[in-house]
Order: C-alpha cells, then structure tokens, then sequence
C-alpha cells in the first residue's frame, strides 16, 4: 500500500476544515485523476501526500508507515519516494535547469557522475536539451513546466504526483506528459494526476476522484476516448 | 560549464555575504589586536620581572661617611666573594645626594648623610642564594640593606596579570560578538529564503543537509573576512611596532613588538577561531530554526 488516508480532516489555524472525512487507499501500480472545482481541496489533498501539511484529524499512512505525527527526521526518506510536479513550478531562480533538474539527486547525495546523464536524458526528452544552462527566469512557462516535471522524475520515484501537469503547456506537450505518466505508472509507479482537463482524464480512462467541498468522492472508471492512443 | 558547476543551493541574495564579510573583517582584526595585547602584556612582564630578579640594590647606611665607606668595602668583600654576582655598581654617599640635587638643590643633600647604593647585577643561569647574601649583609650591620625589588617585581605581575585579564575579556567578548553576528546573519538567511528552504525539505532535504548547506556558506564568508582581518591587524601592529621603536620605547617601558612567528602564530589561529565559531553559531541556529519553523 502506498497511501492510506483514514477519516482524514484538515484545518488550518483559521477557518473550517479544508478536506473532512477524508478515506482513500492507493495501492502500488495505481493511477488516479483527481478533479474537482477550484477551492475543492485538489492542492492541499497531495500537499498531505507529499508531506508538506500534517493532518489534524484521522490517520495517514504513507508507503506502509504512520506518518500522522511522525518525527521529522523520518520524513526525508519518505519525500524522496515521491516525485512532485508543482502547480506552481517551485523552481529555484538561481539555479540552472540542469541544476534545477538534478536536485532532488544532489539533496540525495547521490554523485554528479552518476546522475549527469540521466538528467540530460531527461532535459532532452522534455525538449529542453538546448536550455539546460538557462536560468528559470530565461524560461517560457511552458518551459518551466517541462523543467519541474523532468525534476519530479529524475530519481525514479514510487509515487508520481503532479498538479495541474499540463496547465501550460500546448496540448502535444500534454499528451506527451501524461503519456510518460502512463509509462512510468506501467513500469510500476503509483500516479496521482490533479487536473481541471475532463477531456485528458476521458481520454485515458483511469480511476478518478473527486474533491468537492473538502470531501472526497471516488468514481467508478471512465471508459477510454481512445483519443490518446 | 555552469550545469556542472557546483552552485550553492541556498543563493547568496539575502544573507548579506558582502556586509557579513566587512563586519567579519572587523571583528577579526580586533580579535587579533587583543590577543597581540595579551601576547605583548606577557612578554613585557616576563621581561621586566626578568630584570627585576637578576639585579637588586644595597643601601648602606651609617652615622656618618667613615662608617658608611667601611661598611660598603665589607659588603663589596661578601659580594666579591658571592658566586652568581656578574656586575656590581657603586654608588658612592656623595654621587647619591648628586642624585638629590634637582630636588634639594646643590650643596643642600651633602649634609643629609646620604646613605651609599650598590646596584647588582646577578648571572640569570647561577640560582644566587639572594636571601643568604642579604642574612650575611645584615651580619656586617643592621644598616646596610639589600632590596631585591620585592615590593615592584610583584605589582608589576599583578598589573601584568589583571592588563592579560582584560585583553582576554575584549578578546572573549569579540569572540561572542562574531557569534552573534552568525546567529542574526543565519536566522536573515533563512527568513530571505524560505521557498528555497521548503523546496529542499520537499525534495527530501534534512535538516542536517541544509544547515550543512549554511554551514558551508558561513565558513568561506567567514574565513575570507577573518583572513582580511588579521591582514589589518598585521599592519597595524607594524605600525605600533615602527612607532615604537621610533619613540626609542623598545627596551625601556616596552619590550620591542616584533611581528615575528612568536605573535603571528597565535594571529594565525585567529582566523580559524572565527571560522570556527561563526561556521557552528550558524549551524546550531539553522537546525533550531528548522526545527521551530519548518
């Protein structure tokens, strides 16, 4: 089991809680679509996943451990399982896309040589390989985007997350990255994809769930379009 | 190429590297100068003590100069006789009230019966007995008196001890100032760059990694302030050292300052101490603050 959330809720300091009730389980080799409206809780369901809020309710388990009130040292290992593609890219301005690219294997300790060509792979892939110097600022959002997902998946992780992955890029691109998202999820990652694109969730025909108003509704598959294949 | 540099991972923007090296710098040269205080406060008191314990001086008394001009070639005798006596100075009854003129006027200490001086000079390496010598000079008469600087030797340790006391406080307070300065400089780092910090965390940074990041970053800021420091400091001390000898003070009050490996030794430590204390200071603070913040 990936994730496992039992009866989750979550409140910050001020105001109602933003997902009540929260129950879902993610098995090894699943893929999910999460939709929902905007405000429905899409964001801060994955920032739970990925570790960057702690629930205030209920219990949360992540790749097999309790981690509603973990100690904090037990949590890097844990994030580095995961890859995230941020809705808002995250991108460290000072760094180069190369550099961007290789950081979670640099914070990993992992060494130059051994990442320098899986990094490049990876840029080149995306069709960044003529910009991998370029600082983020130099980069077109399209751009950035490609950059973020290339460093959610540079260290191989068992469980993808992505935000909005195809929020600025043309819709080729897009189709490009879920299908890389699919490929991944074959190979054995576990996929979460928040996105608003109804037409892109059709397309695949994976599970999907629904956020709305903090709470979670799992529906049943949707049948492929076949416009992806 | 810049993709396989190795950049920092926390950017130089917001934690003031260019200020932090200057007050750095500062704090640096300033250490040095009063460690170089404690450094020529002792030499200087080893120096005079040094003098203080190989000479001492007899005062030979008598009613009237007959008696003193007997008793002063009686204690000449027990000097000559005496091993360890290197050099010996007589001052006769009427050379000392010369000594009195500028005071009592000329003429006017001759009737003073001034007693006469003997001024030693003993061999460093010979051990002299000086408490037998000065038993055995009281043998001749109660008034002939030998002075071994008692009194002075042990004023000016006291003086020589609370001056190296407090050049050690300036330099501990210095110490702690550069310490607070890492403190304040880490927790404006941090503040400045919390999305990178929670970026790193998010990618699977700990704690340890990152303030092994600011750790890194402190100690070549700090190194390369401290190093400009003890250059400062080196060249004021050279300055103080020409004045110095310039003014003739070398040998009389202060003992020449040489910027020889003797000083420049400890300097050099200087720059490490700083490094060391800002490098931790910055440390312990980023690992608090993660922990109270992240």
């Amino acid at each position: 089991m990936i994730v496992r959330f039992d009866n989750v809720g979550l409140a910050y300091e001020i105001g109602a809680e933003s997902l009540k009730d929260v129950r879902f389980t993610l098995n090894e080799g699943e893929f999910r679509f999460l939709t929902g409206p905007s405000g429905a809780g899409k964001t801060t369901f994955l920032k739970l996943i990925y570790l960057a809020l702690r629930p205030t309710r209920g219990r949360m388990t992540l790749f097999g451990q309790d981690v509603t009130d973990a100690e904090r040292d037990m949590l890097p290992p844990l994030r580095r399982r995961i890859g995230v593609v941020f809705q808002e890219f995250r991108l460290l301005d000072h760094l180069t896309a190369f550099e961007n690219v290789a950081l979670p294997m640099k914070v990993a300790g992992v060494n130059q040589q051994q990442y320098r060509e899986d990094v490049r792979e990876l840029l080149n892939w995306v069709g960044l390989g003529s910009r991998m110097d370029a600082l983020p600022q130099t980069l077109s959002g399209g751009e950035k985007q490609r950059v973020a997902l290339a460093r959610a998946l540079v260290s191989k992780p068992d469980l993808i997350l992505a935000d909005e992955p195809t929020g600025n890029v043309d819709p080729q691109m897009g189709e490009k990255i879920m299908k890389l998202f699919v490929e991944l999820n074959k190979l054995g990652a576990a996929v979460i994809v928040a996105t608003h694109d109804l037409q892109l969730v059709q397309a695949l025909g994976k599970r999907t769930m629904r956020l709305d108003g903090g709470r979670l509704y799992e529906d049943p598959p949707m049948r492929a379009s076949g416009r992806m294949r | 190429m810049r993709r396989f540099s190795r950049a920092p991972l926390l950017p130089e923007a917001g934690q003031g590297g260019a200020p932090l090296t200057a007050v750095i710098a500062v704090i640096s040269s300033l250490a040095c100068l009063a460690l170089a205080a404690f450094i020529l406060i002792a030499s200087a008191s080893n120096a005079w003590t040094d003098e203080l314990k190989s000479s001492f001086t007899i005062q030979v008394k008598g009613v009237d100069a007959e008696e003193i001009g007997e008793r002063l070639k009686s204690a000449q005798e027990i000097l000559s006789s005496t091993p360890g006596v290197e050099n010996i100075k007589v001052v006769e009854s009427k050379d000392a009230a010369k000594l009195l003129e500028p005071w009592l006027g000329k003429g006017n200490a001759d009737a003073l019966n001034v007693p006469a001086l003997i001024e030693v000079k003993l061999n460093k390496e010979a051990q002299t007995d000086v408490a037998a010598l000065s038993e055995r000079l009281q043998s001749i008469s109660p008034g002939v008196i030998l002075d071994d600087h008692g009194g002075w030797n042990d004023r000016l340790a006291d003086a020589a001890r609370s001056g190296q006391a407090l050049a050690f406080a300036v330099f501990a307070l210095i110490m702690g100032a550069a310490c607070a300065i890492s403190i304040f400089a880490a927790r404006a780092g941090l503040s400045a760059n919390q999305e990178v910090v929670s970026l790193l965390h998010l990618v699977g940074a700990t704690d340890d990694f990152i303030a092994r990041e600011v750790q890194r970053r402190f100690t070549v800021i700090g190194l390369r302030g401290s190093m400009l420091g003890l250059l400062a400091a080196t060249f004021l001390l050279t300055l103080f050292s020409f004045a110095t000898r310039a003014r003739g003070g070398e040998g009389f009050f202060l003992p020449g300052l040489t910027i020889g490996p003797e000083l420049l030794i400890p300097l050099l430590s200087v720059p490490f101490a700083i490094c060391l204390v800002t490098a931790i200071a910055a440390r312990l603070t980023v690992l608090r603050t993660l922990r109270e913040t992240y």
